[in-house]
């Protein structure tokens, strides 16, 4: 049994057309299909594409042809405001430099998605995400400038969990971390995927897609490889 | 999104930038300052005016002997004053309460400048005014003691008086009863019948209690020698009625004196309006040129607020990025912008005002003249520093929101 399809890109491109100059085409033409429950890596080098590409799938930009469907929606037709909403109910995002807001608590910063939703209640939900990425919970009030750089990184994590969305996309989730924090957000990743969430994380580092189950090599604006990775196998999700 | 979670938002910005949240309420809190300090001694100066209004009488008006251009009248401002025209007539009163319809009382007076007013070995320069019952209703005058000038006091040449309280302080101080004393006016004994209450001040800025009242008829022969009259008090019946009841005097008047058109009056009629419009100019001009002083205030606070709230948008693009990846629509953004502005411009409106308010006491040690702080100040400095706000973050508002998430996030 194959789990249900999430995103389906049919040859998407992206140029960038600056003014007096020649266009950069960062994506030519790219096809990629992500199933729930899969642990997705993305990774190339610096100009690959790949952060492009996240873009795209992940609704923040708009392709300059071809298609993504997410669960079911062409999202390249909708409007910004139907984009926001689908970033609003079905995604989350990790970012490399957290973008916490500052003197803001941890437990406010999880928050804030919710605040764009109808969500009756803000404590709990946030409350529980922050469980869930392991963030101790005498350090709820704490602000950004007061947590390790692991610790911030948990927080944004919870904040992308927090609307319960049906993909999470990371962008070089540890590139501002040592090895030991590198490791513990990628095996909070892994286990978050073993629990069924369906997560995509975009690298440059060969050492964090290794725990995916499927990495997507991307080169030049193109795939140029997509086989099974050194993660466990992927997870049946029965929904 | 609440409105409510949105005003949230804004506030939270505000505190997590202090020093900016600072500068921009400073900015507001000038401009603030100026308008509460100006709005209030306007206020105040618009009391006075409308004090003394008030004291004219505002279903009042007079008519005074003398033309417009009549270049020998001397008195004050509003035309009290002594002059020689000898063309109203006790007659011209009669006519006018005989022939001009809704005229409630009319109060014929005559009054020659100042005059030498004794008891014993006091004296004291005094206005002395003839005039008749209708006077005291006419000014709603109040009587302390005795009474006032009589219907039969006034028939039969009484040399009865009713003085001020200005006068009997300075001719019988306070140990003395003045009531049935006998004072010398001009050199004539005249009996005190009538001791009078505080009037205050006059619409001229006069001292209205420093006066002598007799009979006009006792004034007219045994103290002026004269048969004319200074002037003539009319109490229309309903304000309304004001500008037609002029209307009718004049034409009356000018039939009666028989005034050619296009020739010059020998008489002139003050209304409440005319009074206003002299006591406002009295008070001069420089009300508006502090208003445009505190305009230009105004503006340069929104000018602050307006550039340290694009600095702000330049700086945060981050957070606009990240709260547009995780679901805020354009609107949410330009409203949570505009909400920061609007509220740091209104909370620097209050600091502006209460430093308003501190300086109004310092003004009115320094210009003499009271200010009023009042609900329309209050009003107009909350309403003023809020527009001034929300005109001022409209453009950083626009430009926060046209960013593109993936532009905004990329910084």
């Amino acid at each position: 049994m194959t789990n249900n399809m999430l995103i389906e890109a049919r040859d998407l491109t992206r140029s960038y057309q600056k003014e007096g100059t020649a266009g950069v085409q960062a994506l030519k033409g790219v096809s990629l299909e992500i199933r729930e429950g899969e642990f997705v890596a993305v990774i190339g080098a610096s100009g690959s594409g790949k952060s492009t590409l996240m873009n795209l799938l992940g609704c923040l930009d708009r392709p300059t042809s071809g298609s993504v469907i997410l669960d079911g929606t062409e999202v390249s037709l909708l409007d910004e405001d139907a984009l926001a909403e689908v970033r609003s109910r079905k995604l989350g995002f990790v970012f490399q430099s957290f973008h916490l807001l500052p003197r803001t608590s941890a437990m406010e910063n999880v928050q804030l998605p919710l605040l764009y939703t109808d969500a009756p209640d803000l404590e709990a939900p946030a409350r529980s995400a922050l469980e869930i990425v392991g963030f101790p919970e005498d350090r709820f009030d704490h602000h950004p400038g007061e947590l390790s750089g692991g610790q911030q990184q948990r927080v944004a994590i919870a904040r992308a969990l927090v609307n319960d969305p049906e993909i999470v996309f990371a962008d070089e989730p540890t590139g501002n971390l040592d090895s030991a924090s590198s490791q513990e957000i990628m095996e909070l990743f892994t286990e978050l995927n073993r629990r069924g969430r369906t997560v995509v994380v975009v690298t440059h580092d060969a050492e964090v897609a290794r725990y995916a189950r499927r990495i997507v090599s991307v080169q030049d604006g193109r795939i140029v490889s997509d086989e099974a990775g050194s993660g466990p196998a992927t997870t049946e999700v029965t929904s | 999104m609440t409105t409510g979670r949105l005003l949230g938002q804004a506030l939270k910005g505000l505190t997590r930038y202090r020093l900016r949240t600072f500068f921009m309420m400073a900015g507001i809190m000038v401009g603030i300052t100026v308008l509460t300090v100006v709005l209030s001694a306007g206020m105040g100066a618009r009391e006075r005016i409308m004090e003394r209004v008030r004291v004219f009488g505002l279903e009042n008006l007079m008519v005074w002997a003398g033309g417009p251009t009549d270049q020998t009248r001397t008195g004050p401002g509003l035309g009290g004053g002594s002059t020689v025209t000898a063309t109203l007539k006790l007659e011209d009163a009669q006519a006018i309460s005989d022939q001009v319809a809704h005229v409630r009382d009319v109060a014929p007076f005559a009054r020659e400048g100042q005059m030498e007013v004794q008891w014993r070995d006091r004296s004291f320069t005094s206005p002395v005014f003839g005039i008749t019952p209708e006077w005291q209703d006419v000014w709603d005058w109040p009587v302390d003691r005795g009474s006032f000038i009589t219907a039969e006091d006034n028939a039969s040449m009484a040399r009865v008086a009713a003085i001020g309280p200005t006068v009997i302080r300075e001719l019988f101080g306070e140990e003395e009863d003045p009531l049935g004393q006998v004072i010398q006016v001009a050199g004539i004994p005249f009996q005190i019948t009538g001791v009078l209450g505080e009037k205050g001040t006059s619409a001229g800025g006069g001292d209205m209690d420093n006066r002598v009242f007799v009979p006009l008829n006792t004034y007219l022969r045994r103290v002026a020698n004269q048969d004319y009259l200074t002037g003539i008090r009319v109490q229309v019946e309903d304000i309304r009625e004001m500008e037609s009841v002029s209307a009718d005097i004049t034409a009356l008047l000018k039939e009666r004196h028989g005034i050619a058109p296009g020739t010059p009056q020998d008489f002139r009629i003050t209304t409440p309006t005319e009074v206003t419009a002299m006591v406002e100019e009295m008070q001069g001009t420089f009300d508006l040129f502090l208003i445009l002083v505190a305009g230009i205030a105004l503006v340069v606070g929104g000018v602050v607020v307006a550039n340290i709230m694009l600095l702000s948008v330049g700086e945060r693009r981050g957070e606009i990025g990240l709260r547009m990846a995780v679901g805020a629509r354009a609107r949410h953004i330009k409203r949570q912008f505009l909400l920061e502005s609007a509220a740091v411009a209104f909370f620097g409106g209050i600091g502006g005002i209460v430093l308003g308010m501190a300086g109004n006491v310092v003004m009115e040690r320094i210009t003499e003249t009271p200010a009023l702080f009042t609900w329309h100040v209050l009003a107009a400095g909350l309403l003023f520093s809020t527009v001034v706000g929300i005109l001022a973050g409209l453009h950083p508002a626009r430009k926060a929101a046209a960013l593109t998430p993936v532009d905004a996030l990329r910084s």
